[in-house]
C-alpha cells in the first residue's frame, strides 16, 4: 500500500485553489460567449485576480484553453465510466454519454463549434473523449450482436453515427432547443431512434 | 450502478475502474494496462504513442497520421510525459 504523501502547506492549497478558480472562471466564460470571447483578461476578471495571475498557472493562452478543454474532458470521461460500467447494454451506454452531455451542454457545445480554431492538444481530448465513447458503445453493440439483438454494422460507423448525431444537436442547440438544454429536450428520443436503427 | 468518478490514467488520460483497466491489473497503478507492463512501468514514449494513435483509428476511422498527430499532442498534455516537452 502506498504511504501517504506529505501535508500540502498553506501556500499550496491556495495556489491550487487560485488554479481551481481560474479553470472554473474560464468554463463559465467559455459557456457565455465562447472560446473566441475568452481572453485571459476576460477570465482573470471573473475570478477578480489580476491579469497577471493566469500567467502564474498557465504560461500561454493556449496552455489555459487545452486546459478548460482537458477539464470538461476528463469528467466527462470519468462520468461516463461509472454509469457505464460492468457490461452495460447499447442504451445503458447512451443514456450515460447523454447524462455526460447534458451536465457540460454549453461548454461542450462551445468545444464543437469552435474545434478548428482551437490548439491541437484540445483538439486531441476531444478526439480521446469521443474515442471512448465509440470504444463503449463497440463493446455494448458486440455483447448484443452475440445474441442476435443488433445488426452487423461497422462498428466505427457505429460509434461515428452516434457522435455525429449527439454533435449536430449540440452545434445548432439554439435552433433546437432555444435557451434551454437540447440534451433535455431532444438526447431521449435521439437515443431511441438510434436504437431503432441499429437494432434487428 | 455507481457514479463515483474514477481515476484516470496519468499517461494518456483514459478512465480507470476495473481491474484490468489498470496496469498490472494493480488498483493502485498509476497507468491503465496498455500504457504501462504489467509491474507497472511506462512502455517506452513510441510504443505509447504507436497504441493510443492506433486506437484513434480503430474507434473513430481516422487517417493514422492525423491520428499519431492527434495521439502527440495528447501525451504531452499529460503529466507522464511532461519531461519530454
Amino acid at each position: 500500500m502506498a504511504l501517504p504523501g506529505p501535508l500540502p502547506t498553506q501556500r499550496t492549497r491556495q495556489r491550487e485553489a487560485t488554479r481551481r478558480r481560474l479553470i472554473e472562471a474560464g468554463l463559465r466564460v467559455v459557456a457565455d460567449g465562447g472560446f473566441a470571447g475568452a481572453s485571459t483578461a476576460a477570465i482573470a476578471r471573473a475570478t477578480g485576480k489580476a491579469h497577471g495571475t493566469v500567467f502564474v498557472h498557465f504560461p500561454t493562452r493556449d496552455a489555459l484553453v487545452a486546459e478548460l478543454v482537458a477539464e470538461v474532458g476528463r469528467t466527462m470521461s470519468a462520468q461516463l465510466a461509472a454509469a457505464a460500467s460492468g457490461e452495460p447494454s447499447l442504451g445503458a451506454v447512451l443514456e450515460a454519454h447523454l447524462a455526460a452531455l447534458a451536465a457540460h451542454e454549453a461548454v461542450y457545445a462551445r468545444v464543437l463549434a469552435e474545434a478548428s480554431t482551437l490548439p491541437q492538444a484540445a483538439r486531441a481530448q476531444v478526439l480521446a473523449l469521443q474515442s471512448g465513447i465509440a470504444f463503449r458503445l463497440r463493446a455494448a453493440w458486440s455483447r448484443e450482436r452475440a445474441r442476435g439483438a443488433v445488426r452487423d454494422l461497422d462498428p466505427v460507423a457505429l460509434g461515428n453515427m452516434w457522435i455525429a448525431l449527439t454533435n449536430h444537436y449540440l452545434m445548432n442547440r439554439d435552433l433546437f432547443a432555444p435557451g434551454g438544454s437540447v440534451i433535455t429536450k431532444c438526447g431521449a428520443a435521439l437515443a431511441t431512434q438510434f436504437l431503432d436503427l441499429v437494432r434487428t | 450502478m455507481g457514479t463515483e468518478l474514477c481515476r484516470s490514467c496519468g499517461s494518456c488520460g483514459f478512465p480507470m475502474r476495473n481491474p484490468d483497466d489498470f496496469a498490472g491489473g494493480d488498483p493502485d497503478a498509476a497507468y491503465c494496462s496498455t500504457c504501462a507492463d504489467a509491474s507497472g512501468a511506462l512502455r517506452p514514449f513510441d510504443v505509447v504513442l504507436q497504441a493510443n494513435a492506433e486506437y484513434l483509428v480503430r474507434e473513430q476511422g481516422i487517417d493514422l497520421r492525423a491520428a499519431r498527430s492527434m495521439a502527440n499532442a495528447l501525451l504531452a498534455s499529460m503529466p507522464a510525459w511532461q519531461e519530454r516537452r
